[in-house]
């Protein structure tokens, strides 16, 4: 296992964990997304009540190595309401699909978030000062009597209690008409892509009337549908590149410059069928849930049900690694389908660089961190490391026993069949309702954020 | 959670194949193999047409099952048409099933049948709505008399029978359709005691009937329910229906959006056109209707005006 052993192996440690503690779980606090921004610095969680609530690192002690992973809420506000659809006399969910934030241009952070239809870009700005001495307001703001103003005096700023406020700047509306599962800003930093199930469309950040479709897979005749797009994203350095996962298992490159409809692929990424594990399940497992690119791009990664595969971009007729998440649900397929937890919906992310680590400072400073841990979650609050380079992989528990500040997580063991062994749990013993969908790493340190259905989990590597 | 349903279940019907020499520890076995295809059919039809949320349901999801049924529906027709295979015996290498043989493998970990989490039985009765082990076994789908007399009227599937005796309570909660087993069962058991030695050759030409049968009559269960009036009219069905159900009925929009749904009653309904005539005068509205606006980016306020006096019915 990772940390078993010296070398550059990562040691973790719980930090903190966020939101109720009740095991009573309020629908509206599903956490449904969750991202660090660009410095590592804000956290972002949306949930399924349309709540964005945004934490902070702490910054007093980000160089003693024990609180480096201390985030504590910074703002939250309100992102979507439920909406109604009137023409399909339907609800529109105001749950947070996917939060991507915009590099920092200036004080102020940018993100953007989506639910099922429309995307918003939201301000979030920090004030610590406020105006104070003006001659016709009193300091509560009631109007004075002009007759009573004797002397002028000019208003100066005054530091306040530090107060962030989040505002709506743009709102991306009306332009999906299926659910939007995937959202990623271009390279330019000027555009970004949103995709449904069937089409994909390109924005302006700045232009909230007009948007292009750049893919649309809907069929003529709807009865002929049988794929949909399940994930896409902008390449990290190439602004006109993209790609799209499906869910039968494939995932499609794109340039945009070949032409302003980019049905035709590039490159079509797609691994043949292992016959020998052939099932009537084998479509719905293989359907990608998310699609990343690695930091420098040569790489993606995709998460099909039960494993998580590495693509070389030049290589599309098979994958160049192949890790396995979950091999022991493969003989639960059909029960798992009958339970819908056969769709639910992992996402996958890489490590970010790490300038702590025994790597040479230099190259963490100059070069794109190297990709060589990925991570993702599963069932019974499980997640998973997988490490690139030495082949081994973990299993840790977030929860909240057992795990004290400072104390390495201990590893985790899924008992696939015969005897289990002490510590091991069962397969028939996980608990499906506890899963695991969205994780992410901090894109500097080796801090990551671990949701579980209604928790938020940061764990940190602990420092000798 | 996973592995002690499946094994309950398998030991609560172990009486009903004292004429099978199957057992829970053979290997992978053609009854078992139907046995799991039949389940997951099922369990595909129930997704399909027990979904009534309040939200749009995931596009994914649906089409991922609806190739699922259409795939299942595609190996029964070959089958089918092949060679008949539900005969009870031993005849694990059948030439001709290829696609047998191909999942073969895949299933060899299946001699048990399929596994149900215990907690889904409150949520869902899908142990009452599955076909028991021993239902499956007689393999009532193309041995029964009464398939090859009756055709649609003794659908091997036990959800159809309670369909027609409940329906009103189906409008409700389709999950109070699922039927209780005795019945089915009983009936089932009967009628295949009678006839495990049905020619194959009829069983062959009833079995991809007996399935668009069971779509297109588990259809009716669905059709209705948008307000298609006329079809509800004619069956005498509205007879059990007050106001209410009639106005929920209409905002259920599951058959305008999801074509793969209408769809796949539309391809079992091409498979057997005779016997679903009726329904798929009915079905046509709905699927060559468009599903989306072409422009999203509008909403018509007259039409939306219009939309809103049929609904009202003003």
């Amino acid at each position: 296992f990772l940390g078993a052993g010296g070398g550059n192996d990562i040691q973790w440690c719980f930090s903190q964990v966020k939101g109720a503690v009740d095991d009573d779980v309020a629908e509206a606090d599903i956490i449904s997304t969750v991202e660090f921004n660009h410095s590592g610095e804000l956290l972002a969680t949306g949930d399924k009540g349309g709540r964005v609530v945004i934490f902070q690192q702490e910054q007093e002690n980000k160089t003693q190595s024990h609180s480096r992973g201390e985030y504590n809420v910074y703002s939250t506000f309100q992102s979507h309401e439920p909406e109604f659809d009137y023409l399909k006399s339907l609800e529109i969910e105001e749950k947070i699909n996917k939060i991507r934030w915009l590099p920092q241009k200036n004080a102020a952070q940018f993100l953007l978030s989506t639910n099922d239809k429309t995307i918003k870009l939201w301000k979030i700005s920090e004030r610590d000062k406020r105006p104070e001495g003006y001659n016709l307001k009193e300091e509560d703001g009631r109007y004075r009597d002009p007759t009573t103003v004797t002397t002028l005096r000019v208003p100066v700023f005054r530091p306040m209690d530090l107060m962030v406020e989040a505002s709506p700047r743009r709102i991306f509306a009306n332009a999906h008409t299926y659910h939007i599962n995937s959202i990623s800003i271009n390279s330019d930093y000027e555009t970004y892509l949103s995709a449904d199930d069937l089409r994909i469309n390109l924005w302006h950040l700045e232009i909230t009337d007009r948007s292009f479709n750049i893919v649309d897979i809907k069929p003529a005749n709807m009865e002929e549908l049988t794929e949909v797009i399940t994930a896409a994203e902008f390449h990290p350095n190439s602004c006109s590149t993209f790609v799209y996962s499906s869910s039968k298992g494939t995932i499609r490159l794109c340039d945009m410059r070949a032409s302003a409809l980019c049905d035709r692929h590039s490159k079509l990424f797609e691994e043949p069928e292992d016959p020998s594990n052939r099932s009537f399940f084998s479509e719905i497992i293989s359907s990608i849930s998310d699609v990343k690119f690695s930091h420098s791009g040569r790489y993606m990664m995709t998460r099909d049900y039960l494993s998580v595969k590495i693509w070389d971009l030049n290589m599309e007729n098979r994958p160049v690694e192949t890790y396995q998440v979950h091999e022991y649900l493969r003989s639960k397929l059909c029960s798992l389908y009958e339970n819908d937890c056969i769709f639910d919906k992992f996402e996958c992310c890489w490590n970010g660089s790490d300038r702590q680590s025994r790597n040479s400072l230099l190259t963490s400073l100059f070069l794109p961190p190297v990709c060589s841990i990925v991570m993702t979650g599963s069932y019974n609050n499980f997640f998973r490391m997988f490490d690139r380079n030495t082949k081994r992989d973990i299993t840790l528990e977030a929860s909240r026993e057992n795990n004290k500040p400072r104390t390495v997580l201990k590893p985790r063991k899924v008992c696939a069949s015969g005897k289990r062994k002490k510590d091991e749990i069962s397969v028939d013993s996980l608990d499906f309702n506890k899963k695991i969908l969205h994780t992410a790493w901090h894109p500097k340190e080796n801090i990551i954020a671990v949701a579980t259905t209604n928790n938020l989990y940061i764990f940190q590597d602990k420092m000798n | 959670m996973l592995g002690k349903g499946g094994k309950r279940k398998f030991d609560e019907h172990e009486d009903g194949l004292e004429d099978k020499v199957v057992s829970p520890t053979d290997g992978p076995s053609k009854v078992s193999y139907t046995l799991q295809r039949q389940t997951i059919f099922n369990i595909s039809l129930m997704k399909l047409y027990n979904h009534r949320p309040l939200t749009e349901p995931s596009l994914q999801k649906t089409v991922l099952i609806n190739n699922m049924l259409r795939r299942i529906q595609e190996e029964l027709k070959q089958e089918g048409s092949l060679r008949p295979m539900f005969v009870a015996s031993s005849q694990p290498a059948d030439p001709l099933s290829d696609n047998f043989r191909e999942a073969q493998p895949a299933f060899s970990h299946l001699a048990s049948p399929p596994l149900l989490p215990a907690d889904l039985v409150s949520t869902m009765p899908l142990e009452s709505c599955l076909t028991p082990a021993s239902l499956l076994e007689d393999d009532t789908f193309c041995t029964s008399p009464a398939v090859q007399h009756d055709g649609p009227t003794k659908p091997p599937p036990p959800a159809l029978q309670p369909v027609k005796d409940s329906f009103s309570s189906a409008l409700d909660e389709i999950e109070e359709l699922c039927p209780a087993p005795t019945s089915a069962e009983a009936v089932a058991a009967e009628s295949a005691a009678d006839d495990s030695k049905a020619q194959p050759s009829e069983s062959n030409i009833h079995k991809p009937e007996g399935l668009p049968e069971s779509r297109t009559a588990e259809s009716k269960l669905v059709d209705p329910l948008p307000g298609n009036f006329e079809i509800t009219a004619s069956t005498g069905f509205l007879t059990d229906l007050t106001l209410d159900d009639i106005l929920f009925a209409d905002i259920d929009t599951s058959m305008y959006d999801f074509d793969p749904c209408t769809s796949a009653t539309g391809a079992a309904s091409k498979m057997a056109p005779v016997s679903a005539d009726e329904l798929l005068k009915t079905l046509a509205p709905y699927s060559s209707q468009p599903v989306t606006p072409n422009q999203p980016f509008k909403m018509d306020l007259t039409e939306l005006d219009h939309i809103m006096e049929v609904l009202v019915g003003s």
